[in-house]
């Protein structure tokens, strides 16, 4: 399983800090080598959040590499240190700690900038040409569309601290054994 | 600066550079740069008491006042500031909200901006209009009005600070994320701000490459253009050595599709050609046409070299596609070995 993994970074920051997210929140949980790359997730994201069947408009994108049969889900992290927040000029990006710690867009503020979307390691916050104001995943308000309607999980809704922290290890030991192979 | 063979899958994969940032931000950041670096310097002209030659006093009658322009050359950086500005609002998703843009100074840059910008303008446009107003209790002599003078100087030099500030404040982007890219656009915005003055005062009638002032004013130029050589050298090599998007990044720029945009805009058209233009002047004093079109050239540079850093910008790779990476490389490793 492969778990974002800049969030595995920033948790494993967190913990050095001392502290601890304060309440039983979710995270997004992808499974990699579950997806199948049929994009049903970006589909019903863009149906939720927009009423067209527009997956350009969608708030998860799917990464294709055809070539090696990899395909990811890619949606937002919720960074606990998250650029977004920290450059967004309106504080139209912001954190609800009572909605399961995300990060999200109020879209009255958003002047559409963009800035969020550069300062993104994950080039994750994406501009709606229709509404012009940058848009993101906020997790459905709790119930994530993409979880319920990926027909083979790869895509699951947990509680962050029940997050198995053995595939996180995991994921990252088949990191380094790749690093060595290519050394 | 050695350079290494181009990485076949990063090269056709990631050396995408950022998209959201375009011509109309790199207008932006050049008119504003350019605006305050021209504010600064007419400010430490005035400061140091410096006249400009002139053979007349420039005016105009307006309303039964006599407006004095004679210092407008000098301090018309506030106006370059205030039409750049309207290009970032262009630029939003939202135009009208762009008053939104100041709530959140305490992390954002751009908020910052815009109460720097806003405060610059304010200042040097009032200064300006004091500078032309007949009114005798405007021009009276008093150190109260070295106050509004040093805040708008100070303001100017923070207007050319930020419009590298902000770049660097993305931190993703390896390319802009050190302080070499305030320093440079700051000597950029003095180099094509003072070039800007000289440029401004080509029409009084008294342009002479031995004329008092602007001799120095023409040899501070240089000095500051070639300042911008030095620092843009740093600034890439240091790029090239910090991270793998930021090597990308100066290869873009240097060898890959922004190549003409930064050989011929910014080392043609903004070192090489006006400092040979200018030593040209310099043999035929009194001549006007070589500065002319070698300030003219400057200035084209000075908004290549924004519109070239825009546009070479690429984020870091997400640890997601360096193990794609290396999957790609070990298959194709494996595929060779059948």
């Amino acid at each position: 399983m492969l778990i974002f993994a800049l969030r595995y970074d920033l948790c494993a920051k967190r913990f050095e800090n001392g502290r601890r997210r304060v309440m039983q929140e979710k995270v997004l949980v992808v499974d990699q080598q579950k997806c199948t790359g049929c994009r049903l997730c970006e589909l019903v994201c863009s149906v939720f959040h927009t009423g067209a069947s527009n997956p350009s408009r969608s708030r998860v994108k799917v990464v294709k590499w055809e070539d090696v049969g990899f395909y990811l889900p890619m949606a937002c992290n919720h960074c606990e240190q998250a650029y977004c927040v920290e450059v967004c000029p309106t504080k139209a990006c912001h954190r609800e700690p009572e909605n399961n710690n995300r990060v999200a867009i109020d879209k009255k503020l958003c002047i559409g900038c963009r800035t969020c979307i550069i300062a993104c390691p994950f080039g994750h916050p994406f501009f709606d040409v229709q509404d012009r104001v940058t848009v993101k995943c906020d997790y459905c308000d709790g119930d994530p569309q993409c979880v319920r309607f990926c027909d083979v999980k790869a895509i699951s809704f947990t509680d962050a601290d029940k997050t198995n922290m053995a595939k996180k290890r995991e994921a990252f030991l088949k990191y380094a054994e790749s690093m060595k192979q290519v050394r | 600066m050695k350079t290494e063979p181009i990485h076949p899958i990063r090269n056709v994969r990631y050396l995408r550079p950022q998209k959201e940032w375009k011509e109309i931000i790199a207008i932006y950041l050049y008119l504003a740069g350019m605006g305050a670096g021209s504010f600064a310097i007419g400010t430490l002209i005035n400061w140091m008491g410096v006249k400009l030659n002139l053979p007349f006093f420039p005016s105009i009658d307006l309303f039964g006042y006599t407006l004095n322009l004679s210092n407008v050359p000098i301090l018309w950086g506030p106006i370059m500031v205030a039409i750049g500005t309207p290009f970032l609002i262009l630029d939003l998703g939202i135009k009208w909200r762009f008053m939104y843009a100041c709530l959140n100074p305490r992390t954002s840059w751009v908020a910052r901006g815009f109460i720097i910008l806003s405060i610059f303008i304010i200042f040097g446009l009032a200064l300006l209009a004091k500078s032309v107003l007949p009114f005798e209790w405007l021009h009276a002599e008093s150190p109260l009005w070295r106050i509004p003078e040093i805040i708008a100087f100070a303001f100017a030099f923070g207007t050319a600070i930020y419009t590298g500030v902000l770049l660097k404040a993305t931190k993703s982007i390896p390319l802009w994320n050190t302080y070499l890219l305030p320093l440079l656009f700051l000597v950029s915005a003095l180099s094509t701000g003072s070039m800007a003055i000289i440029l401004s005062t080509l029409g009084t009638g008294l342009f002479s490459h031995d004329a008092g002032a602007l001799k120095v004013l023409m040899g501070g130029e240089q000095i500051l253009v070639v300042i911008e050589g030095i620092v843009l050298y740093l600034f890439l090599s240091r790029r090239y050595k910090a991270a793998e998007q930021g090597k990308d990044s100066v290869r873009l720029l240097l060898f890959g599709e922004m190549k003409l945009i930064f050989w011929g805009g910014i080392v043609l058209l903004g070192f090489i050609f006006p400092v040979i233009l200018e030593n040209i002047a310099s043999l035929f004093p009194g001549n006007a046409v070589f500065i002319f079109v070698g300030g003219i050239l400057l200035l084209f540079g000075g908004f290549f070299l924004r519109l070239g850093v825009l546009h070479a910008g690429i984020k870091d790779q997400i640890p997601m596609h360096r193990l794609m990476e290396i999957q790609y490389n070990v298959m194709a490793e494996k595929t060779k070995a059948l």
